[in-house]
């Protein structure tokens, strides 16, 4: 079936940033320069292509722009300066939306009054929260676990995630019912177990960023960060009773290293993110959207946040270590709330699937390829 | 008649113009001005005239070798008695008013003198610099470094006194002051020490002149784009990674490999060349296209394939192919089929294999897959950039540029400037060819001489020779002058005992060795001793007649001779240069050829050159655009036109359009005032509804008879112009005419321009009707079109959603810019394969359209308010006929098909007849108001003599021999010989065949045909050139034996 061109889509995905695809004569410069695309991804002119064309169901049922990690390479080789990298940033974001079946993302992503209005409203509702329902405030010594009870804080953050995984999975559930089943031949399960090891090998070490451009520093970076967020959220989520005593552990104690390498390295990098994206020198960071500003400035103020809880708590300040650990939470939550299910959070979910979908995808076009020709060939892929 | 141009104050006209730039276009211009009697001075910044062309090793879409073809026109212009060349020319200020201006040039030191220097190039040799060798990699180089070679863009060098190429014209010497050993440091002075003729002058100083001109032209070119200025393809990092320019040095016989095709690198055979597009075009800095590089890359594989191997990989890497003028397209599909590769896309960056030095370079496949190939080297199809003097040249002359940096023009007056009296033409106003280039000269020449018709011949003199002396019934008495040409020949030729030989010859009373035959003081020897020993036949054993052969003409008729008893012996071209190597062998060739050159001297007869009355009138077929502005031209230059249009109204085509795509100007108003002006012009005669019945005659004297509503009308004239034009062609394809939402593109300008145009989603569809097996041509127009029409549609309604499926976007120059606009404004353009068109399909009255998107590869439908088709534009079906009453060709696609594609592009082979607009390829109006006026320069150079003279040396019919057996008329290339029949004296019905000596060029097929020596041609009979034959079959006599046996000789003998 021929697809229907949609003349509409062009201006849609605009209202996701920056997309400059009109001086573009589709040359092939950018998709020839770019080190990640290939045969089977010839990203970014095709993901270009189907805006510019207005070929709505196969961009969604693209992977590619989640296989770009956008080292700029394109931008700055395209004899019409059209920008491919930052117009693929934007398709990552008008993909999340589109994912989104409350259609909260869009309305975030598309007005920046929604986006600071509902990051306002959950903080909001967090300081209520924590107005109404916080334990005695010791005033002679710092006793945080009785401010905030840590099985209390527990169960919110166990009840936080269950609803935020809903959110999340769920759009995963469209992610991949638009880019592994509908419309295209659907992969066989066979695929599907085979390349499991790269789901988790591309979420652990996101390795395909190394191989982004020529410069690899991007990704120890950015390795670096994950890190120390992923083993704040295992500290936080898992152990909580742990991590957030009221006793001072001894410095060896990895409840103390574990965090402060955790803290060093979200506080260096993402104000080292923040810092690149006000400098502007490189070409990645020529477009700054309002989501690119708003997750590294709340992940750097939930760290400095925290941070400042355990100086104060340090340094025996009772009022203090309360009041910025309630703020601590005040920026935290809606970060959270806002951003993974529905903002620049969920790359840390999109990408690695899709990488891991490619994978499935070229796994399956090589069985087509190696299995007999005729009707057998055909039937042997389960639906 | 009023001049379309202001008179100036005093109401003086000088009859002299300034051509500022000695590139193909301002050479043009020199001939067309001198032709038509106005005086020139040629301005050349450089040392020579003859531009880039003279680069060029061949040229497309013909392949003729590109100097060959523009060799003749240097040599003209070297000679031409009308045609001053300044060299080293920089103009540096204009003062006065249209018609009478005055010019200041500044004038370089050559530091060789021009009158005394003969071009044999001694001092070349003489220059130590010229012997340096290149320092080693590594090697510390203290030592001066070679020069490079600025005619072989640097890949070999040359000394600090030089000619820059051997056909260069002026053909002298130059030193370059800022290498030269003895401008720098007192010492050496070897050129002037070597230098025969004493041309050397170190002291010369810059010299000012002041010119007064009626006009000026400007014409300075262009200049490539600086391949550095993108490191991505490595251009001066990689050696193998070189310009078109280079490479088209590389291919040339007279280049650095001698036309070995190696990689400079390691002087290997390359075995994969690719060549990359658009470098310096297209992109966002430089928003137009280079019109040129797709058709050069073309013809730069075709010719690396033939000089090494069919086998030979050629891949041009491109974007769109820009095959849009005439004949192109059939080359493209030739290179295609003779296995040149195209790939489709834009390599991002070229990287050295460090090992081999080959390159690699990584793009997609038409198949959309990723590829990363070698080649042995990579040439960079870098684009036209605004002549360096742009800037300077605009300032002098007060000329706006536009934002590009090229001259800024106006569609109606392409080759006018904001400044009256200063005239532009070539890329100096848009990238462009040679063909359009030469057009717009000739066109700007046209608008000078209506700017100074009543200064044409004022400033031309007439030579003056002293009475002929009657040799006839005389014994032949030879004089044979044999040149050392400095060390050229006598290096090789041991010249003294060609003398000596040659003194012992029949009829040979006098023999003598010059030194430069062609200086001014050997020419004064060869007159006195003509007069002196009597002398009634020369022979010149030198260098080339092509070149020479007038000069030593003139010194004849100076002397009181006959120019035609003379005959010259090419002893340096064919001795001293090809058996450089064979001294001996070269001497004995060349006392071969001055016995050849005397056998025939003896038998010259003097000949008369006849003169034939030229009638000033001229025949304009076509009232369409071209037509009008010709005729229009040719009436403000004084001529009375005879304008012939079939249809009842004037305009033809043009009346269609509604819009440029440069926006502004409105077509129908320009259409309406040029018509009015026709109209009311007293020597314009308007004949409309008018078909041709028969054109008989020939240059300069035509008549031809009109049908019209009132009956039959004769004219006599002495040259046509044909612009027929083109039309729009009716599709029959996608439900044209089927389906009243299937338009062509000048359908929906008529309702663009109505305001009635109301559709959402529009389709426009290229290529219909073109570049298919049909009519394999591009229409050149559509993609011009459908960008304008889209751009309109957008301006009207910028939620009109425009799709436009195309072949190959073919916005060349300026144009390209618009289709960024387009683009931008959220046109979208998408490609569709030949072999997979777009289906269009109508349901409950509703069109859609079915395609491939190629590069998604996905299979797609759109609904459509309107289809528009790009419909191909067709010649006239009428052409053949007037093909037929003008004896000229037509191409296989039934346009007018002119006598050189490159050089000629408004000239027929017959003589007299010109050709401007669509009658000759679809063009835009522009290029048609600028050929209509290079077909009425073309004319007025016939029509601005009295008489016409003709070359002696052409076909005569021996009556007593001739029986009308007619062999000689069908193989006459010229249509000059007809059959006549005619009734004896003894009432028999005879029949005998006819020379035209106005067709005849006297190329001797006639001759050649003959089996009764009924036909000869004069100054090379049968028995002339028996002559020569028999000599060179002469066993040669050696100083010891006997001189060879005195023959009989007699004049006319054989005849």
């Amino acid at each position: 079936m021929p697809e229907k061109i949609d003349p509409t889509l062009i201006s849609e995905v605009r209202k996701y940033g920056h997309f400059d695809v009109d001086a573009c004569y589709a040359c092939g410069s950018c998709a020839a320069v770019c080190a990640l695309s290939k045969d089977s991804a010839l990203f970014p002119r095709k993901s270009m292509r189907h805006v510019q064309v207005g070929l709505r169901e196969p961009l969604l049922a693209s992977l590619d722009p989640w296989l770009c990690y956008y080292c700029g390479d394109c931008s700055k080789t395209c004899p019409r300066q059209t920008e491919p990298g930052e117009s693929m940033m934007t398709l990552r974001r008008f993909l999340t939306a589109q994912y989104d079946w409350t259609g909260l993302s869009a309305r975030m992503y598309q007005s920046p009054a929604w986006e600071l209005g509902a990051l306002a409203a959950v903080g909001a509702f967090m300081a209520l929260l924590i107005a109404l329902f916080h334990g005695p405030m010791v005033m002679d010594r710092v006793e945080l676990n009785t401010f905030a009870p840590v099985m209390t804080v527990h169960f919110f953050d166990w009840a936080m995630a269950a609803v935020l995984s809903f959110f999340l999975l769920s759009n995963v559930a469209r992610m991949i019912w638009n880019t592994m089943f509908r419309g295209g031949s659907a992969a066989p399960l066979q695929s599907y177990i085979e390349e499991a090891w790269s789901l988790a090998w591309n979420g652990a070490t996101q390795i395909r960023f190394r191989e982004c451009g020529k410069n690899t520093a991007r990704w120890a970076k950015h390795f670096l960060l994950v890190t120390g967020y992923g083993l704040m959220f295992v500290m936080i989520v898992l152990f909580l009773p742990w991590f957030q005593t009221d006793a001072i552990h001894p410095i060896w104690h990895p409840q103390r290293w574990l965090g402060y390498y955790a803290t060093a390295v979200l506080a260096v990098f993402t104000a080292e993110i923040l810092w690149s994206r006000m400098k502007k020198e490189e070409q990645i960071h020529r477009y700054s959207d309002l989501s690119d500003w708003l997750f590294p400035i709340l992940l750097l103020l939930t760290t400095l946040t925290g941070i400042a809880v355990h100086i104060f708590r340090y340094a025996g300040w009772p009022l203090a270590t309360y009041y910025a650990y309630a703020v601590h939470l005040i920026v935290c939550v809606p970060m959270l709330v806002i951003e993974v299910p529905f903002g620049k959070w969920a790359h840390l979910t999109y990408r690695p699937l899709a990488a891991y979908f490619q994978a499935v995808r070229e796994n399956a076009a090589r069985r087509r390829e190696q299995a007999p020709a005729g009707p057998q060939g055909a039937e042997a892929q389960p639906a | 008649m009023t001049p379309m141009n202001p008179p100036s104050k005093n109401g003086r006209k000088v009859g002299a113009a300034l051509v500022v730039g000695g590139g193909i276009g301002g050479m043009q211009a020199a001939l067309d001005f001198a032709a038509a009697g106005i005086k020139v001075f040629l301005a050349e910044s450089g040392p020579c005239i003859g531009g880039v062309m003279a680069q060029l090793d061949k040229t497309f879409p013909t392949n003729d070798c590109a100097m060959c073809t523009m060799a003749p026109r240097l040599v003209e212009i070297s000679r031409h008695k009308d045609i001053d060349i300044l060299t080293l020319a920089d103009v540096e200020k204009i003062e006065g008013e249209p018609g009478d201006f005055k010019v200041t040039v500044k004038l370089r030191p050559r530091y060789v003198d021009e009158e005394k220097c003969t071009g044999c190039g001694a001092c070349a040799i003489a220059c130590p610099l010229g012997k340096l060798k290149a320092p080693k990699e590594g090697e510390s180089s203290k030592k001066p470094k070679p020069i490079p070679d600025e005619y072989n863009q640097g890949l070999s060098t040359r000394p600090a006194v030089y000619i820059p190429y051997p056909q260069a014209i002026p053909n002298c010497a130059v030193v370059d002051a800022e290498h030269c050993l003895h401008m720098s440091t007192g010492k050496c002075k070897l050129c002037q020490k070597a230098c025969k003729a004493d041309a050397i002058v170190f002291d010369q100083k810059e010299e000012r002149v002041v010119l007064e001109v009626g006009a000026v032209l400007v014409a300075p070119g262009y200049e490539l784009f600086d391949p550095r200025l993108k490191p991505e393809y490595g251009y001066g990092i990689h050696k193998n990674v070189i310009t078109s320019i280079e490479f088209e040095r590389i291919l040339s016989a007279s280049g650095p490999f001698l036309g070995k095709v190696q990689r400079p690198s390691d002087k290997a055979e390359p075995k994969r060349i690719a060549f990359i597009q658009c470098v310096g075009s297209r992109d966002h800095e430089r928003d137009y296209c280079s019109a040129v590089c797709c058709m050069y890359a073309t013809k730069e594989a075709l010719l690396a394939k033939e000089h090494l191997s069919e086998h030979l990989e050629c891949e041009v890497f491109f974007m769109d192919l820009r095959a849009f003028s005439k004949g192109f397209d059939e080359y493209y599909q030739r290179a295609k089929k003779l296995g040149v590769k195209y790939t489709r896309c834009r390599p991002a960056a070229v990287e050295e294999v460090p090992e081999t030095k080959n390159l690699r370079i990584t793009y997609l496949t038409e198949d959309e897959r990723k590829a990363v190939k070698e080649f042995d080297l990579v040439v960079l199809s870098v684009g036209l950039r605004p002549a360096p003097s742009a800037q300077t040249l605009a300032q002098t002359f007060g000329l706006k540029l536009n934002p590009h940096g090229f001259c800024a023009t106006e569609a109606f007056a392409p080759m006018d400037t904001g400044k009256p009296g200063v005239f532009v033409a070539g890329a100096f106003t848009e990238p462009k060819d040679i063909p359009e280039t030469v057009i717009q000269a000739s066109g700007a020449v046209a608008r000078i001489l209506e700017l100074l018709p009543e200064a044409k011949g004022t400033l031309i003199e007439e030579k003056q020779y002293p009475p002929e002396t009657d040799v006839a019934g005389q014994e032949p008495r030879v004089g044979v002058f044999v040149c050392h040409c400095g060390t050229n020949i006598a290096s090789v030729v041991d010249v003294p005992k060609v003398v000596e030989y040659a003194k012992r010859l029949p009829n040979v009373v006098h023999a003598e060795n010059v030194v430069y035959a062609c200086a001014n003081d050997s020419q004064e020897k060869i007159k006195k001793t003509i007069v002196e020993k009597k002398l009634n036949r020369v022979v010149v054993s030198a260098c080339t007649p092509r070149t020479h052969e007038p000069l030593f003409r003139n010194s004849l008729q100076e002397a009181g001779l006959n120019a035609y008893l003379f005959e010259m012996a090419n002893i340096r071209d064919q001795c001293s240069w090809v058996h450089m190597h064979e001294p001996e062998q070269a001497t004995i060739k060349a006392k071969d050829l001055v016995r050849m050159a005397v056998s025939k001297a003896r038998l010259l007869e003097p000949l008369k050159k006849k003169h034939v009355p030229v009638h000033k009138d001229v025949l304009v077929v076509g009232g369409g655009l071209s037509g009008l502005t010709a005729a229009r031209s040719l009436a403000g230059q004084g001529f009375t036109v005879h304008l012939v249009e079939k249809e009842a109204e004037l305009g033809g085509a043009s009346r269609l359009l509604r819009y440029l795509l440069e926006g502004g100007l409105d077509p129908q108003r320009h259409l309406d005032d040029l018509i009015s002006e026709v109209r009311s012009r007293l020597n314009i005669h308007v004949h409309t509804g008018a078909s041709i019945a028969s054109i008989a005659g020939f240059i300069g004297n035509f008549t031809t008879k009109l049908k019209t509503a009132s009956g039959e009308e004769e004219i006599r004239h002495g040259a046509v112009i044909v612009a027929t034009g083109a039309q729009e062609h009716r599709p029959e394809e996608y439900l044209y005419g089927k389906n009243p939402g299937v338009l062509t593109q000048r359908e929906l300008e008529e309702r663009l321009a109505q305001g009635s145009c109301k559709a959402k989603t529009v389709v426009m569809i290229q290529c219909v009707g073109s570049r298919d097996e049909k009519r394999p041509y591009c229409s050149r127009l559509c993609c011009g079109m459908a960008v304008k029409n889209a751009l309109k549609l957008k301006a009207l309604d910028p939620a009109a959603n425009v799709y436009v499926l195309y072949r190959d976007v073919r916005t060349y120059g300026f144009r390209e810019s618009f289709y960024t606009e387009a683009r931008q404004k959220g046109v979208v353009f998408i490609r569709y394969d030949e072999d997979r068109k777009p289906e269009v399909a109508e349901s409950d009255g509703k069109l859609s359209v079915r395609f491939v998107e190629p590069i998604v590869r996905q299979e797609a439908v759109l609904e459509a308010d309107l289809v528009v088709l790009s419909a191909a534009t067709v010649p006239p079906l009428e052409n053949k006929e007037l093909a037929q009453h003008l004896k000229v060709p037509l191409d296989q696609n039934g346009f007018f098909l002119e006598a050189h594609m490159k050089l000629r592009p408004v000239d027929f082979a017959t003589d007299g007849v010109f050709l401007c607009g669509m009658a000759h390829y679809p063009k835009t109006m522009e290029e048609s108001i600028a050929q209509a006026g290079a077909a009425a320069a073309r004319a007025a150079s016939v029509l601005a003599n009295e008489t016409m003279e003709l070359e002696a040396t052409l076909s005569e019919v021996v009556d007593e021999n001739c029986d009308g057996c007619a062999y000689c008329v069908e193989p006459c290339p010229y249509k000059a010989v007809t059959l006549l029949e005619y009734k004896a004296s003894d009432g028999a019905i005879k029949k005998i065949v006819e020379v035209n000596e106005s067709a005849c060029k006297g190329c001797g097929v006639c001759q050649a045909t003959c089996p009764k020596k009924g036909i000869v041609v004069r100054g090379f009979r049968l028995d002339q050139i028996a002559a020569q034959s028999e000599a060179v079959l002469q066993e040669q006599a050696s100083p010891e034996t006997p001189e060879p046996a005195q023959q009989p000789v007699g004049a006319g003998e054989g005849v």
